[in-house]
């Protein structure tokens, strides 16, 4: 504790100058500012005093506001729809972006470069939000659980991330797994899928939180409300229209503020955990030179 | 002579096909891996791009896809004189470039203070607290800001400024609701949430920098401020341009973010290219014009592709040949 690491670049100059105490306190300034809005919430969601007002500490603490989320029948559905299409949609879209991004790296492959042009022109043109939305009514996907799952699930940015991650495992071990006569896709799950841990664990937290986070799908393709995933109950609620009905001296907004809370808390329990696969996932990509 | 020179060429031809259809055999196995990614591209990309077709029909869901609906550009002289595309338009472009300037040059600043953190652990602390508000989603933000930014006693802001003796208490502001504030709280949101990521990018820029400049530059006698702006900042040019130019390239697809804080009453000032194809489309109450709001559509990613592809050689002649597709 006593020898804290320093970076390198001061070592040989350790004196503190009041520059260091601004920016510390600069710094300091700034958490506060993006940890205040996150923290009202979850105070206001303990508080079961009508008016907060600038209240940064619960002023009539109670856990009612959890307690109407956790037995409310209506928001078990949403949670569990919510949890089974990350799972599934996660699964699904780090199954496309490998396997494309695998076939991308084989450069004598015939029909390599349509392949890859195939891909990249989803990139630069789309067909637009209602003839998408009509070809997915007319293959009957609207209105079920497999159009937040499927429609989402290949993206082409990924899979380039997948396959500049591909490219740096040496070639070397490809011929090897070839001459020991392993198949295209036994190499690929042997050789390809362990080397890449590290890339599909990065890529595949960032489509996790997209399928968790995901809301415009939902909104543009499911109208029955039994089909509906968290995102879109807490904002039914929120807006007042989707509300428990409230007990008690509960008042609504410690509800709407345990929802938000409740929206959040499974990413907040991992996100330290995790933090270092998200920022890999970045780096893979964009900075690779 | 030239006879012999067919024969040549059709001999390697064949040759040629032959090694090809080795090739092919061989590769087979990446074939089928390839093959779902084909169909889903095919499904849900490639047969929209057919969908664009409606753009030049009058389609309303319930006729049926014949040549008598086929109205030619009539969608596009309707589009180009309603006041309301226009007003979505001009905010399109608007919202994502104030947003992509503010952002990415707090973000840099950040990280070049950041980067003058002595002490390890408390930038690794800071660094935690601003990447968290990028993983909520935007329904969470939308609702967190909704509650403080309350015209109520409840709200966090207002109550702070009935307190500090800006406004009285009857006259609390709507932020969310009023033309006025709509499009600055929106920017202070994505500042909010988007700044804190960003700095990811340039960090790892910086951290790769050579620290014999920075030894370099001390023994000629440079302090820190000059260090900051003679060296860290300029290696940054580079990634700068880089995020910029990512971002110009899908400025066209804003949705999420606006829709979720948008409400009837800043339509005018909030109202972007995709929620208005959004409420022509689904929320107009009549029967919908498909025609009509895939013709905006189109009209959207023309404009999309144009941008991407201009980014795309500007990329190319800044980072040495690298394009962004």
């Amino acid at each position: 504790m006593a020898k804290e690491k320093v970076d390198k670049r001061y070592v040989n100059k350790v004196h503190i100058h009041a520059f260091d105490v601004i920016l510390v306190i600069f710094f300091i300034i700034l958490s506060l500012i993006l940890i205040i809005p996150m923290w009202k919430v979850l105070v206001d969601s303990f508080d079961l005093h009508t008016s907060y007002g600038m209240q940064l500490l619960p002023s009539q603490f109670g856990i009612e506001g959890y307690k109407q989320i956790f037995t409310n029948q209506t928001l078990y559905r949403p949670l569990l729809i919510s949890f089974f299409t990350t799972i599934t949609g996660t699964l699904l879209a780090l199954t496309l972006s490998t396997l494309g991004g695998y076939v991308l790296i084989q450069y004598e492959m015939p029909g390599r470069n349509f392949c890859a042009n195939y891909l990249l022109f989803t990139m630069i043109f789309n067909g637009g939000m209602i003839p998408t939305y009509l070809v997915l009514r007319a293959i009957g996907l609207t209105n079920t659980l497999l159009v937040v799952i499927l429609f989402p699930a290949l993206n082409v940015y990924n899979l380039v991330l997948m396959r500049n991650f591909f490219e740096g495992i040496p070639a070397s071990l490809f011929e090897a797994a070839k001459l020991d006569g392993c198949t295209p896709m036994g190499t690929f799950i042997r050789i390809v899928l362990p080397l890449s841990k590290a890339a599909l664990a990065s890529i595949g937290l960032m489509y996790a939180v997209s399928y968790w986070n995901d809301y415009t799908h939902y909104k543009l393709y499911i109208t029955n409300s039994n089909l509906y995933n968290f995102q879109m109950k807490l904002r039914g609620m929120v807006q007042g229209s989707d509300l428990p009905t409230v007990s008690g001296n509960l008042t609504e907004n410690t509800i709407k503020n345990a929802a938000i809370v409740v929206a959040i808390l499974p990413f907040m329990i991992l996100y330290p955990f995790l933090q270092d696969y998200f920022v890999q996932g970045v780096n893979v990509g964009a900075v690779k030179e | 002579m030239k006879k012999e020179k067919v024969e040549l060429t059709a001999e390697q031809k064949a040759r040629k096909k032959e090694k090809t259809r080795a090739a092919i055999y061989t590769h087979r196995g990446f074939y089928v891996m390839f093959l779902p990614v084909f169909i889903f591209a095919l499904i849900f990309c490639y047969a929209p791009m057919v969908g664009v077709l409606l753009a030049f029909t009058d389609y309303n869901g319930i006729k049926a896809i014949t040549p008598e609906i086929f109205v030619g550009l009539e969608n596009f002289q309707k589009m180009f004189s309603m006041s309301g595309f226009w007003t979505a338009f001009w905010n399109t472009l608007e919202l994502s470039v104030v947003k992509l300037v503010l952002t990415t040059g707090f973000a840099v600043i950040i990280s070049v203070l950041l980067n003058e953190i002595v002490s390890i652990r408390f930038k690794k602390v800071v660094q935690t607290i601003i990447y968290l508000p990028h993983f909520m989603s935007w329904v969470v933000v939308a609702s967190l800001f909704s509650l403080i930014l309350a015209p109520t006693s409840n709200g966090l802001v207002n109550t702070f400024l009935v307190q500090i003796g800006v406004i009285d208490s009857s006259n609390m502001i709507y932020f969310l609701g009023s033309n006025k504030w709509w499009k600055p709280v929106y920017y202070m949101i994505n500042l909010w949430k988007e700044t804190g990521w960003q700095t990811v990018i340039f960090m790892a820029t910086l951290s790769g920098l050579n620290t014999d400049m920075y030894e370099a530059a001390g023994i000629d006698g440079a302090n820190r401020f000059q260090k900051m702006i003679y060296i860290t900042f300029p290696s940054l040019t580079n990634t700068i341009l880089t995020v910029i130019i990512l971002n110009l390239a899908r400025i066209m697809n804003l949705f999420e973010s606006v829709f979720v804080l948008q409400n009837d009453a800043v339509l005018s000032t909030s109202n972007v290219l995709e929620t208005y194809i959004y409420y022509q489309s689904f929320n107009s109450g009549s029967i919908p014009n498909y025609g009509y709001t895939a013709a905006v559509g189109l009209f959207k990613s023309i404009v999309g592709a144009v941008l991407v592809l201009s980014c795309n050689q500007l990329s190319k002649k800044v980072r040495d040949g690298r394009g962004i597709v």
